[in-house]
């Protein structure tokens, strides 16, 4: 399953692009908005990075869902004898996977635009974010598809559970970013909550894809 | 027919406790010390969040019990513990605020209080289920969706509680430092009596909601029929 939303992915080459330029443009907006200069990026930064991440996601994630329903090959999918489990899990790995290489662009782009340090720390944190990120996001992105809403309901559901990560995630960079050393406890933390999350939407998901 | 009187039972004793959960709230518990009358909002402030807390706890076991076994009840219970949690969140936010106010000097720009901002989140999920079950075709969909939100929006409510614990924050613990009630015996008394009326207004709340979804139902089946009488 995974490997059929990447490829076609790969194939269509549309949504990766259409995020990468949209992490640069954040970027600079922010740049403008937020008027960047050398004493205020290693207070800035993470507030930042975790905006942008936290809006891409939910581009990344509506998309996942919302091209499955209109095509309406997610009853298809259904159809077949894999466990709705099964298929969740694949549609969020993919979807994940898409939300790593945005990432990769996001750090490398603020470490090019802003001077931000990029570090192994840095990394890891927004790793093990991504993780819990990407089960609920996958989650609330297939239950919002099957609403009238759609796209609106999406950030209105997925947002306030994203928190946890921003929080704890934010404490983490922000460390990282003014060059401390980092302890491990927090992405150790965000790992634990991302591996709970990710058991819980795949049990959650047989529920959500019912028709 | 008793399941109908339920409701009225309810709401009479709620209004019975309640005004003598005031009385003791004004006349019988001492003036704080430090804070002066302004005190008093601890009582029903505390004991709206507690039965906030309480219908979020009765939406996870009817959202659980109704993805398991499906069935109208538990679905119509989960709705209503959901929307009168959001009366008694939105209860408990507004006096905290208005206490705030002359406590802390309350800007929130300034004090953006972890618990504060917490209770406000969990305010936003529930939110964001009554609009599932806006948005979502009614029946089996919209119950199901909704009951997947409910479950997993219950994380924040730990989150709120244990607020006070994991960050710095200007909310006071009810225990002091060393194991015993913070409070006089005067005022937990009061405490615990607020809690109680306040618990049993919003038993009453629920089951007033419990009929309305009920009747609304009814209605909408009664409409369905008559709509398919006219077709034949």
């Amino acid at each position: 399953m995974a490997r059929k939303d990447l490829r076609s992915e790969w194939r269509g080459r549309e949504l990766l692009p259409a995020l990468a330029t949209f992490v640069v443009l954040a970027l600079l907006i922010a740049n403008f908005a937020f008027d960047l200069n050398g004493a205020s990026v290693p207070r800035l930064a993470p507030g930042i990075l975790w905006l942008v991440l936290v809006f891409v996601g939910l581009v990344a994630f509506g998309r996942s869902f919302a091209g499955e329903k209109d095509r309406g090959s997610l009853e298809a999918m259904l159809l077949t004898p894999a466990p709705a489990g099964a298929l969740f899990a694949g549609k969020a790995a993919a979807a994940g996977l898409v939300l790593l290489a945005t990432e990769a662009v996001l750090l490398l782009g603020m470490a090019l635009f802003f001077g931000a340090p990029l570090s192994a720390a840095i990394v890891a944190i927004s790793v093990a974010a991504s993780l819990g990120i990407a089960a609920l996001g996958s989650l609330f992105a297939a239950l919002a598809a099957q609403t009238r809403a759609k796209e609106l309901l999406l950030p209105v559901l997925v947002l306030p559970l994203w928190l946890p990560f921003v929080v704890l995630g934010g404490r983490a960079l922000q460390e990282a970013f003014a060059g401390q050393a980092v302890s491990p406890e927090p992405s150790l933390l965000l790992l634990d909550l991302g591996v709970l999350f990710w058991i819980a939407a795949v049990l959650a998901a047989r529920f959500v894809l019912d028709d | 027919m008793t399941e109908h009187r339920l409701p009225y039972v309810l709401t009479a004793a709620g209004v019975v406790a309640l005004l003598g959960a005031l009385a003791m709230v004004f006349l019988y518990a001492p003036q704080d010390a430090v804070q002066g009358p302004v005190q008093r909002i601890f009582y029903l402030h505390v004991s709206a969040a507690i039965a906030g807390f309480a219908c979020f706890a009765i939406v996870v076991v009817a959202s659980a019990t109704h993805l398991v076994r499906p069935g109208a009840a538990s679905d119509r219970l989960a709705h209503a513990a959901a929307q009168v949690g959001l009366v008694m969140l939105t209860v408990n936010i507004s006096m905290g605020i208005v206490w705030a106010k002359p406590i802390w000097g309350w800007d929130p720009s300034q004090t953006w209080d972890a618990r504060f901002t917490t209770t406000v989140v969990l305010w936003l999920i529930y939110a964001g289920y009554l609009l599932v079950r806006k948005f979502a075709s009614p029946g089996w969909q919209a119950s199901r969706l909704a009951a997947v939100v409910g479950i997993f929006g219950f994380i924040d409510v730990p989150i709120v509680y244990f607020s006070v614990q994991w960050w710095r924050t200007l909310h006071p613990s009810l225990r002091a430092g060393n194991g015993q009630p913070a409070l006089p015996f005067a005022m937990l008394l009061t405490f615990g009596v607020t809690v109680v009326a306040t618990l049993i207004l919003t038993a009453a709340l629920v089951s007033i909601r419990y009929s309305i979804e009920q009747q609304a139902e009814e209605q909408e089946g009664r409409a369905t029929n008559a709509s398919l009488e006219l077709a034949r």
